[in-house]
């Protein structure tokens, strides 16, 4: 009986397989496969998302502690910090500034201000307590580089957060969305880290090219404070009086043009008959570094309180604005000023001389205004 | 759906330069950037007619050619 019905067994087995060939098979798995994909498939790109998300998590992490680590090590070695800086740097990181409500918008920029200012004071005290020495521009860098750590760990938080609520949630849409993102996301934080490498050294920025070219107009003439961080210098072209505007260098400081140019023109009494402003710009891809554009219009980025101001100045006193952009990337803007930045200087002096001897006339004065970080750039 | 991250370009290195200018003969010369340069610095000797001349720009550039 046994062998018998191995026998028939095998004989049946081969029989199927010989009956069944190559093509039958290919269609069977080619309609399996689509019912794995039809039932399956958001769950294995989601896999796949959680999977590129959770490497990409990985790299900022790793940036983050470097720049953290960066961050101490300079304030120990050349800020001389006296006691070991590690617990109050990761208080700093964690600091929150909260913006203003804008539900009634009237006045907000007034409150920003505040509030921006507010942050700036006790991030420059509380830098000062922690070093040993109290040069400015130790003191300028070590609040750069704490805000380089500080922008890192929340891009590394709020990645985290979406992550981690995604994989919670098993929300596809919430991942992809992420995965999407996260390329550049990961550019801008490489830009930050590159960042840090320039601002140690005390090396001008790329964002420095309009104290750069303003600094040449300053040569040799008296400077003083006019606001917080930003000196004033007065000087004469073809028979015009510049009021020229930077932040004070060679500190990694950005100034408050805007209060300056109020100042200049409401409490020192100057008519100008225009603003000229200076400042690098982000190219759109395709444009090349270096590139320069002219504008009307105040030239200045951030959060918006100094363009209120300089804008607010200039229409209750009827002066013309005109803006000169350096177009570079955003990691060209943060990192060592490349060659063909520094080389537009020539050109957007002349650039700058041709606006004041074609819209002005002999015996008018103007503004003159370098905006960006003037680290490295004195006057 | 390979995510296109940038890797860390370490190939093209950046060499940094400060550019000494004299005011007087506008003469230039380039030499490599060390910690404590800035912009308007005074630098050395004018090697044509001996002024003190001054660091007018501080830039980087890159060893691989730009692109
Ligand atoms: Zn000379």
């Amino acid at each position: 009986m046994l062998p018998s019905l191995s026998g028939i067994a095998l004989q049946t087995t081969s029989s199927i397989l010989s009956s069944i060939n190559y093509n039958d098979l290919l269609t069977i798995m080619w309609v399996a496969s689509f019912f794995v994909f039809f039932f399956y498939g958001t769950r294995l790109q989601t896999y796949n998302a959680l999977r590129e998300i959770g490497s990409g998590l990985n790299r900022l992490k790793v940036m983050k502690d470097k720049a953290r680590k960066e961050a101490i090590d300079y304030l120990v070695n050349v800020g001389k910090a006296p006691n070991d800086p590690a617990q109050r740097v990761d208080q700093f990181l964690d600091y929150v500034t909260i913006m203003p409500v804008d539900m009634d918008p009237a006045g907000i920029v007034g409150k920003l201000d505040h509030i921006v200012n507010t942050n700036n004071d006790r991030v420059r005290t509380e830098v000062g307590a922690l070093l040993g020495q109290s040069n400015q521009v130790t003191v300028s860098i070590s609040e750069n580089l704490l805000e380089v750590a500080t922008a890192l760990n929340q891009i590394h938080k709020i990645v985290r957060h979406f992550y981690l609520l995604g994989k919670k949630t098993n929300s596809y849409f919430t991942l992809i969305q992420l995965q999407m993102l996260m390329p550049m996301i990961i550019q801008e934080a490489d830009a930050l880290l590159n960042a840090v490498d320039s601002f140690k050294l005390g090396q001008p920025v790329g964002d420095g090219i309009g104290p750069v070219i303003v600094s040449r107009y300053m040569a040799g003439k008296d400077k003083r404070v006019i606001a917080k961080d930003t000196v004033l210098a007065m000087t004469e072209y073809k028979g015009r009086k510049l009021y020229v505007v930077k932040a004070d260098g060679p500190m990694a400081y950005v100034g408050q043009p805007g209060v300056a140019i109020r100042k200049v023109v409401e409490e020192m009494g100057a008519k100008p008959t225009a603003i000229v402003m200076i400042d690098a710009a982000l190219k759109l891809e395709g444009e090349k570094t270096g590139e320069i554009a002219e504008g009307v219009g105040a030239a200045i980025g951030g959060l918006g309180i100094e363009k209120f101001q300089i804008e607010e100045v200039a229409t209750n006193h009827k002066v013309p604005l005109y803006a000169i952009l350096v177009k570079q990337s955003l990691v060209e803007a943060i990192t060592v000023m490349r060659k063909e930045i520094a080389e537009a200087s020539d050109k957007v002096a002349q650039i700058v001389n041709r606006i004041i001897e074609e819209k002005t006339k002999e015996g008018d004065e103007v503004i003159v205004a370098g905006i960006g970080n003037t680290l490295g750039v004195a006057q | 759906m390979m995510s296109p991250v940038p890797a860390n370009d370490k190939k093209s290195k950046l060499l940094v330069y400060s550019i000494e200018e004299c005011p007087v003969c506008g003469q230039k010369s380039k030499r490599p950037f060390v910690v404590g340069d800035y912009v308007t610095k005074e630098g050395a000797k004018c090697t044509k007619c001996s002024n003190a001349t001054k660091v007018a720009l501080i830039y980087a550039e890159s060893t691989k050619p730009s692109g």
